[in-house]
């Protein structure tokens, strides 16, 4: 389980992250007391930081370029200042992301885990059950067969892989795929589906995606 | 300044002369003085006193001349007590006193609304970021207790706080802006994702074509002007917006092209007006002419352009104009 630890000192919106966090499955360590962040930061063992830019008394900024002093955990900024500077200042201090709030909790989502499989730097390749997932090819291998996915059929079948065995709303397939922009609507994202199914069939995983009615699908 | 504008103006001294050169005669002849020595004397006060004038008069008029044309040829006319000079004769250095005076005092005064107008938009700005914090609270608890049913206001509430943001930062003082080479693909991108769940629900169908360029901008001010565009595409009745770009050798063209109502002929001009809502604004709630007008307001501090054509009933296309700027290509020459 990867570990996240969070700096935000609005308590609200703090808690509120830490739910958001733990729904999706991460072990979630938020700071509470600002009184010596940098210390508390420096120390902590984790795997990704979510670390506000206006945290009481300290310059997220400078924070951040101490860490990096020190390591490299991947740092996603999280910053209510919509001004480009903000953002160019953070990414020359060595942010791996930058979120302006307030954000959209799955996109929010989304760079996580996008920053986090950056880290781990898993050039090995992805499986589903025994097909091997290529994402750099566009394919999927299950013995001898390959089946060639179109970039919105392997953003999809990426997302439901990433949480497989959970119910992936529609909403959330959505907003994965006009963030990488491609603008779908309703009907072809259910035509998507069908025919990502259809290759899934012709791999011989007929019954691979879950319909839940009213709820999304789930990649079994 | 004109000779005979200067001898009307001395006609009273001239006046007083006159009656003291009769006065002279009439002593003179009194006294029993020649015709010659009369002739002599008047002779002599008349030249006397036309040198004397022609002096002053040339003294003023080169001073007030040079002024005038100052003044004539400056872009902001207040700034005339910056490069007028003290002049050597006394009315006009008096004037210049007074002109040194006003200047300051104005100085002070507008140094005054400047810092009170530069408060208020830094408070705003504070404000703004203060606010989008219960509102991200919000939205991760709508998210985390599943209920999506509140996601429309608060993406509303969201969209009137960058406004406020957006107007405060279109103000004369502010120069919060960074150029940077800016996606256009990446630039919609981000607008579309926030405005998806609207832009489904009302079965809006987004097109995209040769968005794969990039243009020096501001992001997150191109961000607000797309969103701003797209708000309107919203709700002026669209069912399909196409964004195409167009890259050409000096500059580059993003049009933003939709097929709701249209704008009447009568209401173009007046689009980037503010608080303008012609005749959609009647027949349409929630118009508040300030939309286009930002849009407007913005681009000119960016420096690009701006351009709306459109059709009553057929379609409306909002044409934005990003300069080339070569200068980082002069290593390459």
């Amino acid at each position: 389980m990867k570990r996240i630890l969070i700096l935000e000192d609005d308590a609200a919106l703090r808690s509120e992250l830490s739910v958001l966090l733990q729904n999706a499955g991460y072990a979630v360590q938020a700071v509470t007391d600002y009184t010596d962040a940098s210390a508390q930061l420096l120390e902590a063992s984790c795997d990704l930081i979510l670390l506000d830019i206006g945290l009481p008394g300290v310059n997220g900024q400078a924070l951040l370029q101490a860490l990096r002093r020190e390591r490299d955990t991947p740092v996603i900024m999280l910053t209510s200042r919509s001004g480009e500077l903000d953002e160019v200042l953070s990414m020359s201090c060595g942010a791996d992301d930058y979120i302006t709030k307030p954000y959209n909790p799955t996109i929010l989502l989304l760079r996580i885990s996008a920053v986090l499989k950056r880290s781990a730097r898993s050039t090995a390749a992805q499986t589903y059950r025994d097909a091997l997932v290529s994402t750099v090819r566009g394919t999927l291998t299950r013995g001898d067969r390959e089946e060639v996915l179109t970039k919105n059929e392997m953003l999809i079948f990426q997302l439901l892989l990433d949480r497989q065995g959970e119910i992936v709303t529609r909403d959330a397939l959505m907003t994965v795929l006009w963030d990488n922009d491609e603008f779908v609507n309703d009907n072809a994202l259910s035509v998507n589906i069908s025919r990502l199914r259809g290759k899934l069939s012709a791999l011989g995983l007929p019954d691979a995606i879950e319909t839940r009615k009213k709820q999304g699908y789930v990649l079994r | 300044m004109k000779l005979s504008e200067f001898c009307r103006d001395r006609l009273p001294a001239y006046g007083i002369g006159l009656a003291a050169w009769l006065l002279t005669l009439i002593f003179l002849y009194a006294f029993r003085v020649s015709g010659e020595a009369m002739v002599i004397v008047s002779v002599v006060l008349l030249l006397g006193a036309v040198s004397a004038e022609s002096w002053a008069f040339l003294r003023k008029k080169q001073y007030y001349d040079k002024l005038l044309h100052c003044l004539e040829g400056l872009d902001q006319k207040y700034l005339l007590p910056e490069i007028a000079e003290d002049p050597g004769f006394l009315d006009g250095h008096l004037l210049y006193g007074v002109l040194q005076e006003t200047e300051r005092s104005m100085c002070e005064h507008i140094a005054g609304y400047r810092r009170e107008s530069r408060e208020f938009r830094e408070f705003i700005e504070l404000w703004v970021h203060e606010v989008k914090l219960p509102v991200a609270s919000l939205a991760l608890m709508c998210h985390n207790d599943g209920d999506a049913r509140y996601d429309e206001q608060l993406r509303r509430i969201d969209a009137d706080i960058e406004k406020v943001l957006y107007y405060a930062r279109s103000g004369e003082d502010a120069r919060d802006y960074l150029f940077r080479s800016v996606s256009l693909k990446k630039a919609l991108a981000q607008v579309a994702v926030q405005n998806r769940a609207q832009l489904q629900e009302l079965h809006i169908t987004l097109q995209t074509q040769a968005l794969d360029t990039e243009v020096i901008t501001d992001g997150k001010w191109l961000g607000f002007i797309l969103g701003q565009l797209m708000a309107n595409s919203m709700q002026y009745g669209a069912s399909q917006i196409t964004v195409t770009a167009q890259v050409l050798p000096d500059r580059t063209l993003l049009s933003f092209r939709d097929n709701g109502i249209g704008i009447a002929a009568s209401d173009l001009p007046y689009l980037f007006e503010k608080s303008f809502t012609g005749q959609n604004g009647r027949t349409h709630a929630r118009s508040t002419g300030m939309g286009l007008y930002l849009v407007k307001k913005l681009c000119d501090k960016l420096g690009h352009g701006v351009a709306v054509q459109s059709v009553q009933g057929a379609f409306t296309e909002v044409t934005l104009t990003f300069g080339r700027n070569d200068l980082h290509m002069v290593t390459k020459m």
